[in-house]
């Protein structure tokens, strides 16, 4: 279990997240949405204790930071290192043996060739399959669908389920609605540093028609297309 | 053209006030310590002219990246960027011409002239197949990356010692020993991503200690060769080579502390200066590597969790 208490992040004098209050159950999958800048990255890098911040984020394992699997919207790589050395890399920083690297590579990648070279749909499958090997009991995927393939997307779905299945915490923005809804137990809508709707499954309906008159308006209608 | 180096002069400025120092007084301290430096160097060594070229050359290396040489091109096009880099190559190697033309070098002058324009006319091309192997794939990333980076120094140096051997010149592998340890302290010049230091499920004691070791390991496997070499051919100067090697290896640790003591930032003037002052007076390594540990133990507390 993931509990956050009053959680508030400010850059400056610009407030990002104010007063949060949100409980993660374990074999639950939550979606996080909001438009761009509505701070879910920030609510995210809070939880991984990359930002300082006011409020309290506790866990049942501690250090939380040390059992999460964090995918970044853009993971970075180092100009020179193989798929198969950043594996390695990330494996060895939480003490993870593996020794079949290979067999496990589940999305095809060419783990013997320099990881910036990938095009970036590979780039994310690789940082999922590293984080995924890492055996973390809790995942924060910040967009992990965003220019993957089609297939792999479908693969990545059913891995998603799986981790639900084993009890695990993950946490996804996407957004793209129809991927959250089809996956996950609750959506958390985030809008001016607040958590504006959260809802179960059973509302994931409304919710989007809501999320579609707050986002559209008349905002077509005022680009006034001929 | 001149928009982009306004801007890069800001930056810079930036930089030195990050610093805590007016600006005009860094670049005052800049030309004092390359005047420092530069004179401990030759001084001290023989190679001091190979080492300021191949210096240089590393410097100039670090501006041509694919990323910088891509922005360059699409920006200001094909002839505006190689306009760019040369500009660029030049400010960076014309003070190390002048103190090579003061000092005599006129031939190692006129090589970094030709070579601050070849490498500002050079593209940078990736082979997308071809990769590097390297001793250090199960332990990744500084030396993997760095040994990929700087690769074709390892061949010169390893040439240089035979050299060294077969005419009797101690000093040349005495060179190519500490030019591995040179290659490789810029290895752990630059900070990383904050994400590969927050992945690590260590204390920050320990963090350190990991990557002082892993330092220790890789670089007698890059030095062992040469070290062979030494204790075989010179073993009279047993005393010699095991201090010079000693005070290589605390060069390497200061550089890494050093590094995470100002973590996520990058090492600046004031870690330049007490680092420059350790080469003039090499037993200030024996009070700087407890310091920058301490600082870093503290500075790491904050991205490692270290509150349980």
């Amino acid at each position: 279990m993931i509990v956050i208490k009053g959680l508030s992040k400010s850059f400056g004098t610009k407030e990002v997240l104010r007063n949060i209050n949100l409980e993660f159950s374990k074999g639950h999958i939550y979606g996080i949405v909001g438009e761009n800048g509505a701070g879910k990255t920030t609510l995210f890098r809070c939880i991984a204790g990359l930002e300082d911040y006011s409020g309290e984020i506790t866990a049942d394992i501690l250090p939380l930071k040390n059992h999460l699997g964090l995918l970044f919207s853009d993971p970075y790589f180092f100009e020179k290192i193989t798929g198969k050395e950043y594996i390695q890399l990330l494996c060895n920083a939480r003490k993870k043996e593996i020794t079949d690297i290979e067999s496990r590579n589940i999305f095809d990648l060419p783990l013997n060739e320099y990881a910036a070279n990938y095009s970036t749909g590979m780039k994310k499958k690789l940082a999922l399959t590293a984080i995924f090997l890492q055996e973390n009991d809790y995942f924060i995927l910040d967009e992990p669908f965003n220019g993957v393939d089609i297939q792999s997307n479908m693969v990545l779905t059913e891995i998603i389920l799986k981790l639900k299945e084993l009890n695990k915490i993950v946490l996804i923005s996407s957004h793209i609605f129809s991927t959250l809804s089809d996956i996950c137990d609750e959506i958390i809508l985030l809008r001016n540093s607040q958590i504006l709707k959260h809802v179960e499954k059973s509302a994931f309906k409304s919710l989007e028609d809501e999320m579609k008159a707050i986002v559209l308006g008349n905002r077509v209608e005022k680009l006034g297309l001929k | 053209m001149k928009h982009y180096f306004h801007l890069q002069f800001k930056i810079i400025n930036r930089k030195i006030e990050e610093a805590g120092i007016i600006p005009v007084i860094g670049y005052i301290l800049g030309v004092v310590g390359l005047i420092l430096v530069t004179e401990l160097l030759f001084y001290k060594t023989e190679f001091a002219k190979y080492i300021v070229v191949l210096g240089v050359v590393g410097l100039m290396s670090k501006f041509q990246t694919k990323d910088r040489e891509d922005f360059l091109l699409a920006t200001y096009g094909d002839v505006e960027k190689r306009k760019i880099r040369m500009v660029e190559n030049l400010l960076i190697s014309v003070p190390f011409m002048i103190v090579l033309l003061f000092k005599g070098c006129f031939l190692e002058a006129f090589i970094l002239l030709v070579l601050s324009c070849v490498l500002a006319v050079a593209t940078y091309k990736t082979n997308v197949n071809f990769v590097i192997p390297t001793p250090f794939t199960k332990h990744p990333y500084e030396f993997t990356v760095g040994f990929r980076n700087t690769f074709f120094v390892f061949p010169i140096a390893y040439t240089l010692t035979i050299i060294g051997v077969n005419v009797g010149n101690f000093n040349l592998v005495i060179f190519a020993m500490l030019l591995v340890f040179l290659i490789s302290l810029g290895y752990h010049s630059a900070p990383e991503k904050e994400y590969y230091v927050w992945i690590f499920k260590d204390s920050p004691p320990t963090f350190l200690f990991k990557k002082l070791w892993a330092a220790c390991r890789n670089i007698f496997i890059l030095n062992f060769p040469i070290l062979l070499m030494l204790l075989y051919f010179y073993s009279e100067e047993y005393r010699t080579i095991i201090l010079l090697y000693l005070i290589g290896m605390l060069f390497l640790w200061t550089i890494i502390l050093a590094k995470y003591s100002v973590y996520p930032n990058e090492m600046n003037i004031p870690e330049g200066i007490l680092i420059s002052l350790s080469v003039v007076f090499p037993p200030l390594l024996l009070f700087l590597i407890p310091y920058y540990f301490k600082k870093s133990v503290n500075n790491l507390k904050i991205r490692l969790h270290d509150r349980y």
